[in-house]
């Protein structure tokens, strides 16, 4: 066999994590089958900065038969696979501006510590002090033989900047432990599948390392010559490990990347694209049932080029309400984020489920929310909250509308959907009334 | 190949056994001793199955002989019989000599070593980047800014620091012209580390600060930007190697915290949580370092010193592991290593052609020399199809280059011409690859003669990676290059604690290099110099006198208590128990590593347990009697007398006038090689002993050789050692000519001046 053709490349690329011998072919995960007890669920946290535009928002109506405004329109198709949550204000207060709270206590509940970093406004302020819900549920499964996973959580960035403070933060795995996003399809691609792209580069040159060997063997004495055989036989015991390897298939192959797209501005929406399709084929190979996406960060200022936009988005956010080419932007800006979402739903409702019955979209619940509501006036109340598909069993199809209730007591009926019974999540004076009943 | 056989050839040396003495004691030995000992010595099973092999001259021999043999009958081989088996044994097969001429050693093929891999693939990647000049100065240079940002136009100081442990307190650094409220602080430069290994970073603040090291990206190593103004001491823990300079950055902001401090700490191999000492900082840059985190399995020691003779699965899969750690790193870097625009849109038109030549300069560097056109399509032009990617090819260059025989057994290439001298003398002298400079040797051909070979060599020891492998050789020398816990017993020696350990260890390494390193580099000095480096700890520790500071000075001794590194505290500790000394570790290791002398394992082994003698017997007393028989005194004869004369130390290293309550009694009777007795009565008659001893100049010679060359030196044909060793006396014991002597004999072992063989190799690949 020549390993040089396009084939034999192609034969290594669809070689499948498996538990072959060689080291760094360790750690993969390998692939369940349908669990026997209890369903498989999913969590997805997606967030986008600088608050919403209410107006072209929140649906007027409650219950089943709620109208979609613009921003929410992409996501019509799924009505009766979401649920949409007004009402709910983030009521952490304390040190740091609305901002980094909006941002650091937003999956946490609970305050930042005081601390040397100045926001806009405010007092200075460091890291939270509390884990966030992602990681909660996250330790919960990982807990648990049944859910355990590779990864556990995987943590997606599109356009995060490269430094780390409350704005550039929203996963905490506990009190002053941010955990960041990775930006980088690329990175992203070679924690998830670095080990088989190694072993594919491998596989391409093991012909010609077994013609160089020997080739070099008739350089050597007899007495030398034994040091070389030996050699080569580990070279072809690679090439029977990457050939067993063949026997374990990934189910869904990892996706190409198209190459060189590099991390900017510009690029941002080919970046959240790669993002979702790594996101979701890490799903279908199970290596994670916990996973968040951040859109830029607090304050981002993403230049929205590709919808006409040249100004940042941050900057955008501070016009007054009356400016309307500003709202109008806004607008445009929401709509594209939901546009996002829009795609990761659409994809997991064309996935079976492997091993199971239904969608992946049926194991997956998934909350888009922002750190503000409103950018100019910088409120934490009336947070966005779009819940879509069916991972927790709550009772779908539907808008709600609470009275400024605490979103910790969201965050509390997340847990309980993950079969983790808290008492309390974050600050336990901001889950007075419990989790919200969601079924 | 041809060459080592024809090397074989010529160590098959003449000897005589036409001496009628030996004649006679041959048929005596065959009739009365072979029957247990084997015709040749090797041992019969059953009967006696040690081989027969030992340092005793041939006087002693008969002595032993005369006295016990034939065991069944000691009489029946006595006086002139005994004398007569006694020299034909040794000549036949008992001496070293005799078994190196039995055993004739060739130089085996072998293959990088793990160390030898780190430090080649360091040297690969480095030779693409820009090369830091050697810095006197040190320290880290230091900006200190009015803002808690590090903005240019708020900067009002500019300093170099000599370490970074500053407590501000509530107050500025600068006051008057920087606000004690919000200030910035951003140091940097390059440290120099003199050892591999392990090294845990951290800093210690309650203010925010990003630490980078060795950092090839912008992701620092310790990011503790964000900070609740607690005093915290984040730490991250990364392989360096020793005698390269890293680079390092560290920024540091107070913002509205109650107070300021700031502290850049680290834990070195071997050493205690500090202050990162000044004299390992430099205040100029240096280039990111590529060093290998694949761990390697152990390279085979089992000849006293470590080299590359066997490959294992093991060992197989850590090359792999390596070559694609490598192949990650050159892919992410290529634009800055193969000398291209960053930025992707100003690539140039023939990109494709830059990064296949800069593969073509890789390979060859990797090979420690030309690539032939067949080479350059094996190993790089056909990877470059038009739809791989240039990483992936790339990628797949450097896996197939670090996974072949050419990179991995240095060796391998049958040309003995200019670029396999050149490769030899970077292996030898700093385990890696050529540098530039030998690179363009190898390429003109300029160094023709010994001469100019031995030039080269003494430019390249001066490197700072030579100078760590030198000091790898004497920690091997002296048995410190393996984990021991050194630690003891706290009652009875409260004060030896990790740090002083740390500062013991450190105070050794630092006596060796002013040795090494100084114009004389007298391997006697190391033996009799009086000198110990102490910082305050060490000195208040040994109550000797009072000094202050954390800095190391050099303290003379009274000559008569203690003589060069035999009497040193680390090394006495290290042989030495928990509670008490140990005579018989001391006397081995004096022994073997300082006289040169050959010891049998003990024929059983007994454990020397303390509470099994009378407490009131001293150390002295309970070896004495532990190995008082005659089978132990075969050899304790020698350890017992060079163990008791250490014992006015204690376990710690302290000079000490009693044991228990009785007084000291060092001095002994002594059997020399040569079979004169000495009267030992201290260290320093050992010392003084060892520094004029032919068979202990040969042992560090051959030591010193194997630890460079990774062969046997007796491969290099049996008069290797005496030519060392004359030009080692020649040199007045010059250790570093005796390091150039060595690398540029096995350098030029078989080059065509050296021998009329080689024309059958002319170089057929340039």
């Amino acid at each position: 066999m020549n390993l040089r053709t396009s084939n034999r490349r192609q034969f290594l690329r669809d070689i499948g994590l498996s538990t072959a011998a060689l080291p760094f072919f360790s750690g993969l995960p390998s692939l369940r089958a349908a669990q026997a007890s209890g369903k498989k669920q999913r969590l997805v946290i997606m967030i986008s900065p600088n608050g919403t535009v209410p107006k072209a928002f929140w649906p007027d109506a409650t219950g089943t038969d709620f109208d979609f405004k613009e921003i929410l329109k992409p996501l019509e198709s799924y009505r009766d696979r979401m649920l949409v949550l007004h009402g709910l204000s983030n009521k952490v207060r304390g040190d740091g501006d609305s901002h980094m709270r909006g941002m650091s206590c937003l999956l946490t509940g609970k305050e930042l510590f005081p601390g040397n970093i100045q926001g806009g406004s405010h007092t200075p302020a460091g890291w939270c002090s509390g884990i966030s819900i992602d990681q909660e549920i996250k330790n919960h499964y990982q807990s648990r033989e049944e859910s355990r996973t590779r990864f556990g959580s995987l943590e997606f960035g599109v356009g995060v900047p490269d430094r780390a403070d409350p704005w550039t933060r929203m996963v905490y795995s506990g009190p002053n432990k941010p955990v960041g996003a990775i930006d980088d399809p690329y990175q992203m691609f070679n924690k998830l599948y670095g080990q088989v792209q190694d072993r594919e580069h491998l596989g391409s040159i093991l012909d010609d390392l077994q013609t160089d060997l020997k080739r070099l063997k008739g350089m050597v004495s007899a007495e030398d010559r034994q040091l070389l055989e030996d050699h080569a036989d580990f070279v072809r015991a690679m090439e029977t490990d990457l050939q067993a390897a063949e026997e374990q298939k990934l189910h869904h192959a990892a996706p190409e990347l198209e190459p060189g797209v590099s991390d900017t501005n510009d690029n941002i929406p080919e970046i959240s694209r790669m993002q979702i399709d790594l996101m979701v084929n890490a799903f279908a190979n199970d290596m994670a049932r916990v996973s968040t996406l951040q859109y830029t960060n607090s304050v981002g200022q993403a230049r929205m080029r590709w919808l006409g936009i040249n100004e940042g988005h941050h900057g955008l956010s501070h016009e007054p309400d009356d400016n309307e080419d500003a709202q109008k932007k806004l607008v445009k800006i929401n709509t594209w984020f939901a546009e996002q979402l829009a795609y990761l739903v659409t994809k997991l409702s064309n996935t079976p489920e492997p091993g199971a019955d239904g969608s992946m979209l049926d194991h997956t619940t998934i909350v888009w929310t922002n750190e503000l509501g409103k950018g100019n006036s910088h409120t934490l109340r009336n947070i966005p909250f779009v819940l879509v598909g069916d991972g927790f069993g709550f009772e779908m199809g539907r808008s709600l509308k609470f009275d400024d209730e605490a979103h910790n007591r969201l965050w509390m009926a997340f847990a309980h959907g993950a079969q983790h019974h808290v008492e309390s999540f974050g600050n336990p004076k901001l889950c007075q009334g419990g989790a919200l009943d969601l079924a | 190949m041809l060459l080592r056989v024809f090397l074989i050839l010529l160590l098959i040396p003449m000897h005589s056994w036409a001496n009628p003495v030996a004649q006679r004691g041959k048929a005596l030995y065959m009739k009365q001793c072979a029957e247990c000992h084997g015709d040749k010595g090797e041992g019969v099973e059953d009967e006696y199955d040690e081989p027969l092999y030992g340092d005793r001259t041939v006087v002693d021999l008969a002595k032993v002989i005369h006295d016990t043999m034939p065991d069944y009958a000691p009489e029946e081989c006595a006086d002139e019989d005994a004398q007569a088996v006694a020299a034909y044994i040794h000549e036949a097969f008992y001496s070293a000599e005799a078994r190196a001429r039995n055993r004739p050693v060739r130089i085996d093929l072998v293959r990088l070593t793990a160390a030898q891999h780190a430090q080649s693939v360091a040297d690969l990647v480095a030779s693409f980047r820009w090369q830091p000049k050697a810095e006197a100065a040190r320290g880290l240079q230091a900006r200190y800014y009015d803002d808690r940002r590090t903005r240019r136009d708020k900067m009002k100081l500019e300093r170099v620091d000599p370490t970074i442990d500053f407590d501000f307190g509530e107050a500025s650094p600068l006051p008057g012209e920087i606000g004690e409220e919000a200030f910035a602080i951003e140091w940097t430069g390059s440290l120099m580390v003199e050892e591999t290994g392990d090294y845990q970073f951290s800093v210690r603040t309650e203010n925010g600060f990003k630490l980078y090291l060795n950092s090839d990206t912008d992701t620092p190593l310790i990011d503790g930007w964000v900070s609740s103004g607690e005093m915290v001491e984040p730490k991250a823990t990364v392989k360096l190697l020793g005698g390269w300079a890293y680079p390092v950055r560290l920024e540091y902001f107070k913002f509205k915290d109650k107070s300021a401090s700031v502290e850049l700490r680290w834990k070195p191999p071997h050493g205690v949580n500090e202050i990162i000492p000044t004299t390992t900082l430099r205040p100029t840059a240096a280039p990111p370092v590529m060093v290998l985190q694949t761990p390697f399995p152990p390279d085979d020691r089992s000849l006293g010193y470590v080299r590359g003779s066997a490959v294992s699965k093991a060992w197989g899969r850590a090359v792999t592991s390596a070559a694609l750690e490598t192949a990650d790193h050159v892919a992410r870097h290529l634009r800055d290593l193969a000398d291209l625009p960053r930025r992707r849109s100003e690539a140039p038109e023939n990109e494709t052609e830059k990064i296949q030549a800069f593969c073509e300069t890789l390979v060859s560097r990797a090979f420690r020399r030309p690539l032939t056109e067949e080479d350059r399509e094996h190993f790089v032009r056909q990877h470059f199809c038009e739809d791989t990617p240039h990483d992936v090819a790339v990628k797949r260059v450097v896996l197939l280059a670090l996974q072949s025989p050419q990179f991995l057994f240095p060796e391998l290439s049958p040309a003995a011409d200019s670029w396999k001298l050149v490769s030899r003398l970077s292996t030898y002298l700093y385990d890696g690859l050529p540098d530039a400079q030998l690179r363009d040797a190898g390429k003109k051909g300029w160094l023709g003669s010994a001469d100019a070979v031995r030039k080269e060599a003494a430019r390249l020891l001066d490197h700072p990676t030579a100078r760590a492998k030198v000091r790898t050789f004497f920690l091997h020398w002296l048995h410190l290059d393996d984990e021991h816990d050194l630690t003891k017993d706290h009652q009875l020696f409260p004060g030896f604690d990790a740090s002083t350990i740390a500062d013991f260890r450190q105070s050794l390494t630092l006596f060796i290099d002013d040795v090494v390193w100084s114009e004389r580099s007298d391997y006697q000095e190391l033996l009799l110099g009086n000198d110990l480096f102490l910082n305050a700890d060490l000195a208040n520790f040994l109550g000797h006198g009072t000094m202050t500071g954390d800095t190391f000075r050099k303290v003379s001794f009274d000559p008569k208590a203690r003589s060069g590194v035999l009497t040193h505290p680390y090394l006495l500790a290290r042989f030495a128990y928990h509670q008490s000394t140990s005579p018989i570790h001391r006397g081995v290791f004096m022994a073997r590593q300082v006289l040169g002398r050959s010891l049998k394992p003990p024929p059983e082994a007994i454990e020397f347990d303390d509470a099994h003698f009378d407490p009131s017997l001293t150390m002295r007393q309970k070896v004495t009697d532990l190995t008082k028989s005659r089978a132990c005194m075969n050899c304790h004869s020698i350890i017992n007398p060079l163990g008791f004369s250490l014992e006015h130390f204690d376990a710690t290293g302290r000079y000490r006038f009693r044991d228990r309550h009785a007084p000291i009694d060092p001095v002994s009777e002594f059997g020399t090689q040569d079979g004169r007795s000495l009267t030992i009565r201290g260290p320093r008659d050992v010392a003084v002993h060892a520094a004029h001893s032919p068979t202990a100049h040969r042992g560090f010679i051959q030591h010193l050789f194997e630890h460079l060359v990774k062969q046997p030196v007796n491969a290099y044909g049996m008069n290797t050692l005496d030519t060392l060793h004359q030009d080692f006396v020649a040199s007045q014991f010059n250790i570093r000519a005796l390091i150039v002597e060595i690398a540029t004999l096995a350098a030029m072992h078989d080059s065509p001046s050296n021998q009329a063989t080689s024309t059958d190799h002319e170089p057929k690949n340039l």
